[in-house]
C-alpha cells in the first residue's frame, strides 16, 4: 500500500519534465515584470568583466566569479524608473545555485531572487524570507553569515555560498553602473 | 507492483532523452570531493572508580560525488571509524551512495543508500553543525544516527517547507534491547532483508530565517525468528541559529506493537550564546548548556524497576570555537545519573573537528 503510494508520487512529481523549456531566462523575466510592471522594458546583455575588476572582486569576496562574464539587465519600469539585474551562478555543493539580484542606480539591492536550484539538500536559501536580509545592502555593507545574514539548517554551504555571491555583485554593480 | 517500477524506471530513461534545450545553461559535469572528521578525547568517571580516559579519532569520513547533468548526479559518503577495522573494533561503512535525480527544487528522486530523515542529525551531523564533542545522547539512545540503508526517497522545498519521503529496508526486530532501543537492529545495507521496508516522511518548517521546526513519523513492521514487531518512531525536533542564539529541542518517542519492550523516548534541549560575534570577532565562541533524558525501556511488559534501569538525565556544560566556520574545538563536562539508584558518571571531553 505504502510502496503504491510512494510510485504514484514518484510518476506525478516527473510528468512536468516533458514540459520542462528555457526556465531561467523566463523565470528571470517573469521577476523583472513582476517587479516593475508589464509595460517594462529591458535589454539583455552579456558583460564581460575585465581581469583587473575581476581579481579585485574575488580577493575581497573569497569566492572566484562562475564564469569571466554575467548576463546584465538593463531595466526602464513603467513609470520611466531605471534599474539594473544581475544573473549570475555560485557553486553550492556540487551543482551551480543560478541567482539574480536587481540594483536600484545608486547600486543598492532592491531584491534578490534564487532562480534555479539543483542541489538536494539546501533549498531554503530560495525562501523570500532568507532572501530579503539583502535588501537595501550595497558595496559598503557587511555580508557575514552569522552576524548580519542568518544561517539556514541543512543549508550551510549553499547560504554561504550565495551570500558571498551577492557580496560580489554588489561590489561589480557599483564599480560598473557610471559605465553602463 | 513489479509493473509500477520497471515502468518508473522506464520512464525515467525516457524523460531524460527529452529535456528542453536551455538558452542560459550552466551546467559543466563535475566531480567534487568533500570530508569530515574529528578527534575526541573522553575521560569518564563512574562513581567510586577510576577515571579512564581515551584518545579516538572517531570519524574520518569523505565525501564523493559527481554530476553527471543538471539533474542527474551521484552522491557518497564512506566513513572510517576509530581509525582501524580490526575483528569488530572498528567500522567501515558506506552510509550514503545514491544516484539522484533533481527536477526542481519541489521534487527531487534518490535511488541508492540513503538516509531517512529523522531528528536534526541523522543527515546533517559534521561536527560544527552541533555544540558538544560527542554527537548529542539523543541521537544514540532514541535516534540511531547514523542511521541509513538501501532504498529510495523522494525530496524537496516548497514555499518555506522542506520534506522528504523515505522507503528503505527495515530494522532487524531479533537485535531490538532493553539498553539501545532499535539502534542495534539496523542492518546498515549489509545484505539487508527487503521483505518488510521501513516507510518514513518528514516535513520541516525553514521559511523563518534561522529556523528548522518539524517533525518525522517512521513505520516498520520489523521481522524477528518468531513474531513481527510493527514499530513507530514519531518526533519532533526545533532549531533556532540567528542573533547569535543557538536553540535545540528534539523529542523522540518509539513504540513496539509485539515483545517485551513497549516503548523508548527521550529528548534534549540545548541552549547556547555566540559572544564570540557579540564582541564582534570574526571566530564564533559558543557557551552552552544541555539537558538530556532518555529511556530506552521507558515503558516494557513486565513494568518496575526495569523501567529505571536504563533511564538516565544528564547535565552538560561546554564551549564550542570556531576560529573559521569550517573547523571546530570543543570542550564539555556533564554528569549522567540512572534513575534506577541514581549512580553518577561524569564525562569531560575535548575535541577538534573539520568539514568541507
Amino acid at each position: 500500500m505504502y510502496l503504491k503510494i510512494f510510485v504514484c508520487l514518484l510518476f506525478i512529481g516527473l510528468l512536468g519534465e516533458v514540459f520542462a523549456g528555457n526556465e531561467i531566462r523566463e523565470k528571470s523575466e517573469k521577476i523583472i515584470h513582476s517587479r516593475f510592471g508589464e509595460s517594462s522594458t529591458f535589454e539583455l546583455i552579456k558583460y564581460q568583466i575585465s581581469d583587473e575588476i575581476k581579481s579585485q572582486i574575488e580577493n575581497k569576496c573569497g569566492q572566484r566569479f562562475f564564469k569571466n562574464f554575467v548576463y546584465l539587465y538593463k531595466i526602464k519600469g513603467s513609470e520611466g524608473e531605471k534599474a539594473f539585474a544581475l544573473l549570475d551562478n555560485v557553486y553550492g555543493k556540487s551543482m551551480p545555485i543560478t541567482f539574480m539580484v536587481i540594483f536600484n542606480t545608486d547600486g543598492k539591492i532592491l531584491t534578490s531572487e534564487i532562480i534555479k536550484y539543483r542541489e538536494p539538500y539546501g533549498g531554503g536559501v530560495a525562501s523570500s524570507e532568507w532572501n530579503s536580509q539583502f535588501i537595501d545592502k550595497d558595496a559598503g555593507s557587511s555580508f557575514e553569515v552569522g552576524k548580519n545574514i542568518d544561517s539556514i539548517s541543512g543549508a550551510t554551504i549553499s547560504v554561504r555560498s550565495v551570500t558571498k555571491g551577492i557580496n560580489k555583485l554588489a561590489l561589480l554593480i557599483d564599480l560598473i553602473k557610471e559605465k553602463i | 507492483m513489479n509493473r509500477s517500477i520497471v515502468s518508473m524506471f522506464l520512464f525515467l530513461i525516457i524523460m531524460s532523452i527529452s529535456v528542453s534545450a536551455q538558452d542560459m545553461n550552466f551546467f559543466e559535469p563535475r566531480t567534487e570531493v568533500g570530508a569530515y572528521g574529528e578527534l575526541h578525547l573522553n575521560s569518564v568517571k563512574p562513581e567510586n572508580a577510576q577515571t579512564k580516559s581515551n584518545l579516538d579519532f572517531h570519524r574520518f569520513v569523505v565525501f564523493l560525488s559527481h554530476s553527471f547533468s543538471e539533474k542527474w548526479s551521484f552522491k557518497s559518503e564512506v566513513e572510517l571509524e576509530h581509525n582501524f577495522v580490526n575483528d569488530g573494533q572498528g567500522e567501515l561503512e558506506l552510509e550514503q551512495a545514491y544516484v539522484n535525480y533533481h527536477y526542481a527544487n519541489y521534487f527531487g528522486l534518490q535511488f541508492g543508500v540513503v538516509l531517512p530523515s529523522v531528528g536534526l542529525l541523522n543527515e546533517f551531523h559534521e561536527p560544527p553543525l552541533f555544540l558538544s564533542v560527542e554527537r548529542p545522547d539523543y541521537h544514540s539512545k532514541i535516534i540511531p544516527t547514523t542511521w541509513f540503508g538501501n532504498g529510495a526517497a523522494v525530496y524537496g522545498y516548497y514555499e518555506g517547507f522542506d520534506y522528504k519521503l523515505t522507503v528503505m529496508e527495515g530494522l532487524d526486530g531479533n537485535k531490538f534491547d532493553y539498553s539501545s532501543g532499535i539502534r542495534s537492529g539496523r542492518m546498515k545495507g549489509y545484505k539487508s532483508d527487503a521483505s518488510r521496508m521501513l516507510y518514513n516522511a518528514r516535513v520541516d518548517y525553514i521559511g523563518f530565517s534561522g529556523l528548522r521546526a518539524g517533525a518525522s513519523f517512521s513505520y516498520n513492521n520489523a521481522k524477528t525468528d518468531s513474531v513481527s514487531i510493527p514499530l513507530s518512531l514519531i518526533e519532533f525536533h526545533a532549531q533556532y541559529k540567528a542573533n547569535n542564539l543557538v536553540l535545540v529541542f528534539e523529542y523522540g518517542n518509539i513504540s513496539y506493537g509485539e515483545g517485551d519492550l513497549k516503548a523508548s523516548r527521550g529528548f534534549y534541549g540545548d541552549i547556547g550564546y555566540d559572544v564570540g560575534k557579540l564582541a564582534g570577532w570574526e571566530s564564533q565562541l559558543i557557551p552552552f548548556f544541555r539537558y538530556t533524558q532518555y529511556n530506552t525501556a521507558a515503558d516494557t511488559e513486565q513494568g518496575g524497576s526495569i523501567e529505571e534501569v536504563y533511564s538516565y538525565a544528564k547535565w552538560m556544560i561546554g564551549v564550542s570555537f570556531l576560529p573559521l566556520e569550517n573547523i571546530v574545538f570543543k570542550m564539555d563536562y556533564s554528569i549522567n545519573s540512572r534513575e534506577l539508584d541514581d549512580f553518577k558518571t561524569s564525562q569531560f571531553n575535548l575535541g577538534v573537528g573539520y568539514m568541507f
